[in-house]
This record gives structure tokens, sequence and C-alpha cells, in this order.
């Protein structure tokens, strides 16, 4: 069961990766945190402790209900090009993030635990959500896909801390979500500012500082 | 118990500042909060120096002479940003530049900004400290895009993306620390930094030395080290002066605190050389970096922005080179830049809106249209390029005999060598500043009582550590080894 839900997060990685439309990117963000949510709703199921309840319910209300419906309202007020931007194209970008699955188990398993297990695998997964969000960040060109990126190696960082130590303490996750629920909220004030001045949210498009 | 009211009064401040209607009054109650700050800040610092002690309050804050230290500079200078913001803001009303409902939510960032910067180095969970360093960059990133022009929108998008980005690896290589201890301690889940320090030796190398470079990327980006500096430059050039100087004199040296605290842990741990090394090479990539962009500078804030990279990057080489006396003259570094990158941004910050441009090659004859802010500005390009009396030649020279008695010579050479690159553009871009022909539409302006004093305790500062200290550099290495419990 626990092994589908971290194939779910790693395939919609792959989707993230491969898309083109920004709708879509947010669609199959809120599908990650699902799966995210999904994958710690069972492990709290099978502990049976309150704090985790409280984490997978923090995961539900925040991640995948509330942010991207605060990104889809921007996109209504907004009403920017669909189109991301791609400086490199599906294809290509899908075969990179084929490689840093590939590099994360290379990285992992000379490194963290002896190789092979549940464990290796799901740090693997983790590592190449994480470098699939930095991808996204800077390969694409629109504001709201390095807002969405950043989210994307927010939860590959999820991911990693409840396997590799059990999760954080409690009051650090919360703090944590709290924070992050509210950097999004200023990226996108932002975007909204970017917009009214600039009249576009290309982000390859502001360069007036320079040297 | 001081540290309470340290981390309360900024922030009653910081809510007083919605509820107050007059700016003009608040600026004023504003300054004289920051002062009972600092003097708490200055009572702490010494109670925890002298005596040696460690404060720890429901295992959440935790208080070392370190911390007490990093708290100090930060009280110093926002005191100072305090009593500038005063005129500077009231300059700004009165220019209709932004209204009076702005002023009040400009203070009430302010405030915000100086307690996340104060909960840095008070908090003992490396989590939090986490959060806190990210609940900076969002605070800030609003005072940087504060006057909401194309320019400034930029600048603040960019640092908000940049630092969020950067820190994100500080949290990876934090949760790859608490995995070390984890499997050191049999499983125990923590990440307070005491109990990290106290069973470092036992934590396993190479997930500490991996976590340790994922810590120095993502707090190096915020420290604003080289080649992860690219925000730096934008933000600091278009940030309100006053937060200009609060940016570079004590925000980056939080990053540096954070850096550390960790490089406390891999040093207990995995010795010595590796955090050396480490801190050794990203100082002189900074070095050479900066040295280049403050060479052929035009923007006058972007220089300064440009000599803070600079003066981090002396200050990682100082802690990495690692005897006392490097450490001692790293850590008055910190102090000496934070004081004197202050002063010169004050002093930025006023040429830049008399002369209505950053461009240096408009900028022509402050001594004559500004006597006041020109002469403290000349004095603090002396003192920041690294001239005897003042404070920074001491810092300086302490990281550079250092490094030769440890035989680091190609460091201490490349050190000097740079130095004097950095010195030579600095003379040759002020000298035509302040010493030019007045542009025909120029008055003389005179300087407000609060800038005038602003000025004034930033240099008595400058002067006070470089005279007095060649005299009591016994008692430095004592404070440091204090510090650092080696």
């Amino acid at each position: 069961m626990h092994v589908i839900m971290l194939f779910g997060v790693l395939l919609s990685s792959y989707l993230m990766v491969a898309t083109k439309r920004i709708s879509a990117l947010i669609r199959t963000f809120r599908y990650q945190s699902l799966f995210l949510f999904m994958a710690t709703f069972a492990v709290a199921l099978k502990e049976r402790q309150a704090e985790l309840y409280a984490i997978a319910g923090l995961l539900l209300v925040i991640k995948v209900l509330a942010i991207p419906h605060f990104l889809y309202r921007i996109i209504k007020r907004i009403r920017p090009s669909e189109d991301l931007g791609l400086f490199i194209n599906a294809q290509l970008s899908l075969a990179c993030a084929l490689s840093f699955t590939w590099l994360s188990w290379v990285f992992t398993s000379r490194l963290i635990t002896p190789p092979g297990g549940t464990q290796g695998i799901m740090i693997t997964v983790a590592f190449s959500v994480v470098l699939a969000g930095i991808f996204i960040m800077v390969s694409r060109m629109m504001a709201l896909a390095q807002i969405i990126g950043l989210l994307v190696m927010e939860n590959g960082l999820f991911l990693l801390a409840s396997t590799v130590s059990g999760g954080m303490p409690f009051f650090v996750e919360i703090a944590i979500f709290f924070d992050v629920f509210v950097s999004v909220i200023i990226m996108g004030i932002f975007v909204y500012r970017i917009n009214k001045l600039f009249t576009h949210i290309d982000v390859n498009k502001l360069s007036s500082l320079k040297g | 118990m001081q540290i309470f009211f340290i981390l309360g009064i900024p922030l009653l401040l910081g809510i007083a500042a919605i509820l107050v209607k007059k700016e003009r009054a608040f600026g004023i109650i504003n300054a004289i909060g920051h002062l009972a700050v600092l003097s708490l800040s200055v009572v702490l610092f010494k109670d925890l120096i002298l005596s040696g002690r460690t404060y720890s309050y429901f295992g959440f804050i935790y208080l070392d002479a370190l911390g007490a230290f990093f708290i100090f500079v930060i009280s110093v200078v926002s005191f100072a940003a305090a009593l500038y913001s005063i005129g500077y803001i009231r300059d700004e009303v009165g220019e209709a530049l932004i209204s009076e409902k702005k002023a009040g939510l400009y203070y009430a960032l302010f405030n915000l900004f100086c307690f996340s910067m104060f909960f840095v180095p008070a908090v003992n969970n490396l989590g939090m400290l986490w959060v806190a360093i990210e609940m900076t960059t969002l605070i800030s990133a609003f005072l940087v895009g504060f006057h909401n022009t194309k320019d400034s929108v930029e600048a603040a998008w960019k640092y908000i993306i940049i630092c969020s980005v950067g820190i994100i690896f500080a949290l990876l290589g934090t949760i790859l620390f608490s995995y070390a201890f984890s499997l050191s301690s049999g499983g125990m889940k923590s990440l307070n930094w005491s109990d990290m320090a106290a069973s470092a030796s036992g934590m396993d190398k190479n997930i500490m030395k991996t976590a340790f470079i994922f810590i120095l990327v993502g707090y190096g980006t915020k420290a604003g080290l080289a080649p992860m500096h690219t925000w730096l430059p934008d933000a600091h050039s278009q940030a309100v002066a006053p937060i200009s100087a609060l940016l570079s004199g004590v925000l980056l040296k939080t990053a540096i605190y954070a850096i550390l605290r960790f490089g406390i842990i891999v040093i207990k741990g995995a010795g010595f050389q590796y955090f050396g090394n480490l801190m050794i090479l990203l100082g002189l990539v900074s070095l050479i970096i900066s040295s280049g962009f403050v060479l052929v500078q035009k923007d006058l804030k972007r220089l300064l922005a440009y000599s803070s990279i600079e003066h981090v990057g002396i200050i990682a080489i100082g802690f990495g080179l690692g005897t006392p006396l490097a450490f001692a003259g790293a850590l008055l570094h910190i102090f000496n830049h934070a004081v004197t990158k202050s002063m010169m941004f004050f002093g930025g910050g006023q040429i830049v809106s008399a002369y209505k441009t950053h461009n240096m090659n408009d900028i022509r004859g402050v001594i004559k249209s500004m006597p006041f802010v020109g002469i403290m500005t000349l004095l603090g390009v002396f003192a920041l390029t690294g001239l005897p009396p003042f404070s920074i030649f001491i810092s300086e020279i302490m990281i550079i005999i250092a490094a030769f008695v440890k035989g680091s010579y190609l460091v201490a050479a490349l050190l000097l060598l740079l130095l004097a690159v950095i010195f030579g553009a600095f003379i040759y871009h002020f000298g035509n500043m302040f010493f030019g022909k007045l542009p025909k539409d120029m008055t003389v302006r005179t300087e407000r009582l609060s800038g005038k004093l602003a000025f004034l305790f930033l240099f008595f500062q400058i002067c006070a550590v470089g005279l007095l200290l060649p005299f009591i550099k016994k008692d430095l290495l004592w404070i440091t080894q204090r510090l650092f419990h080696i």
C-alpha cells in the first residue's frame, strides 16, 4: 500500500516536469500532495499517533486544498497565457527527471543506508522529487512555476524527513507548514505586483538589474 | 530573563506601529524601544561572557555567549537603523513618496524583521532556527519591494525566490543532521542544538559531512557567500536605506551564525580540517568575485552590496583558519562590518535621495552639497577599506596574521592582494563622488538631528573598537575561548 503511494508521488513529479500548461501543473501538484497525504495517513492509522493524524490533516488542508485553490485563484484573476514557457522541451525534461532519479539512487546507495531496502527506495524518491522541484524552478519562465517548484521541493523534503528521522518534532513540523503557507501567499502577492507593473509574469524578462 | 524582553519589545512595537497613527511620534518611540533592547542585550552579553553560563528556557530557548554576541550585534544595528529611520521616513512622507499609513506599515515590518532576527540566535531547535531565518526572508521581501517600482519588485522577487530555494537546501541538511543524530542515539528524535553538540563525536561522519555541504549551500545563500550571492546586490540596492543597513549589517550575520552552529557540530564530530577548507574556499571565491564587481561598478548602492560579499568572505576565511586569533578576528569583523557598513548605507541612502540617482558618474561634489553626511561617509570609506585607526583594520590584520602564523601563505597573500584591489577601487569611486564639481542645480542639504545621532553613534563604535582594542587583545582571545568552549 505504502509503495503505491510512493510511486504516485514519484509519478506525479514526472508528470509535472513534462507538462506544458500551468493549470495541469497545479492539478498534478495537488495529486502529489494527495498521495503524500494518503501515505502519511496510512502510517498514522498503523501507529495510532495523534500527532501523525494532525500532520496528515494539515497536509490535506494546506497542500491539497488551500494552496492549489489559491494558485487557481491567481490564474483566474490575472489570466496569464496557459503556456509555462519551457526552456527545455518536454521530452528532454522527462529524460532529465529520469536521470535525476538514477542519480538519487546512486547518491542514496553510496552514502546514506546500506543499499536496498524500503528505506533506500523512499530516500531515493524523496531526493528525486527535490531535484524535480529545482528543475521546474530553473527551466520554466513563468513566475507561478517557480512557486510550484518550491512547493515540490518542500514535498520531497517532507517525505525525506518522515523517512529518515521518523518526522521532525511536532511543533517544528507545524511551524514549517505555517511557513510554507505564508511564503506561498507572499509570493502570490508579488506575482500580482509583477503582473500589475510589468503586465506579464515572465520572470525571464525581469532582467533590468545587472552587474 | 532579558531575552524575553529583547524578543518582546520589537513584537510589541510592531503591533503598536499599526495602531499609532502619527508616524513622527512613533519613530521616536521606536528608537527608544530599540535603545532599551540594546541596553538589555549589553547586560545579557556581559552576564554570559563573564559567568560562562548558558541559559535554557523550556528546552526551546538556549542562550550561550555566542548567541548573546550575535544578539548584541543585531541590537546595535537595529537601534542605529531605528534612529536613522525617524528622519528618513519623515523626509519620504514630506516629499509625498509614501503616505502616512504606509509609514506605519514600514515601522510594523521593521519591527517584525528585527524580531525574527533576534529569534535566530536565541532558539535551540535547529528546525525552528530554519523557520526563523525563512521568516526574515519573507518579512524583508516586503521591505525590499517597499517602493513598488519595477526595479524594487524585481529585486524582491529574485530575493524571495533565490533565498527560499537556498534555504530549502539548509532544511535538507538539517534533516540529514537529525538523521545522523538519531542513528547515533538509538532512534531518539531531537533537533536541539545542545543535544546534537553533546553527542557529535558519535554521529556518522559521512552523513554529517554531506549534510554540512547542504547547510553551507543553504545558509551560504542567505549569508551572501559567492557563488550563491546573486540576489544580494539587487535586494540591498533596492531596499529602503535603513533596511539596506539591516540586511547588510546583520541579516547576513544571522545566516553566518547558523553556519557556525552546524560548524561546531561538524568540528566536534568530523575534525576541523573539513570545515576549515570549505569555509576558506567559499571565502576566497567570494572575495575574488566581489573584487571584480567592485572594480567595474557604476551603481553606488550595488557597490556597497558587493563590498558586503567581500566582508562576508573575509569572515568566512577567518572562521576557516580556525586558530583562536583567527576566530577572534572573524567575530570582531562581524561586529566591525555591521557598524561600518550600516553607516555607509545610511550615507549612501542620503546621497542617493539627494541626487536622485544611483549612478556614481552623476554624483559629484558630495562634500560641498552635504557637509556632514559627506565627511562621515568619507571616514566610513576609510574605515571600510581597512585603514587604521578604524576598527576593520584591527580585525583584518588579526585574520591576516593568523593566516601567516598558521602557514597558509597563499590565503594570506590572496587576501592582501584582493583587499588592495578593493581599496583602490573604493578610493577611486568615492574620490570622484566626493570631490568632483558640484552640479548646478544642487542645493546644500543639512542632516536631521536623528540622522546625525545615528551616524555619530556608529562612528563612535568604529573608533572605540579601533583605538581601544589593541590594548586588550589578551582579553579578546580569552573571550573567544569562552564563546566556542574550546
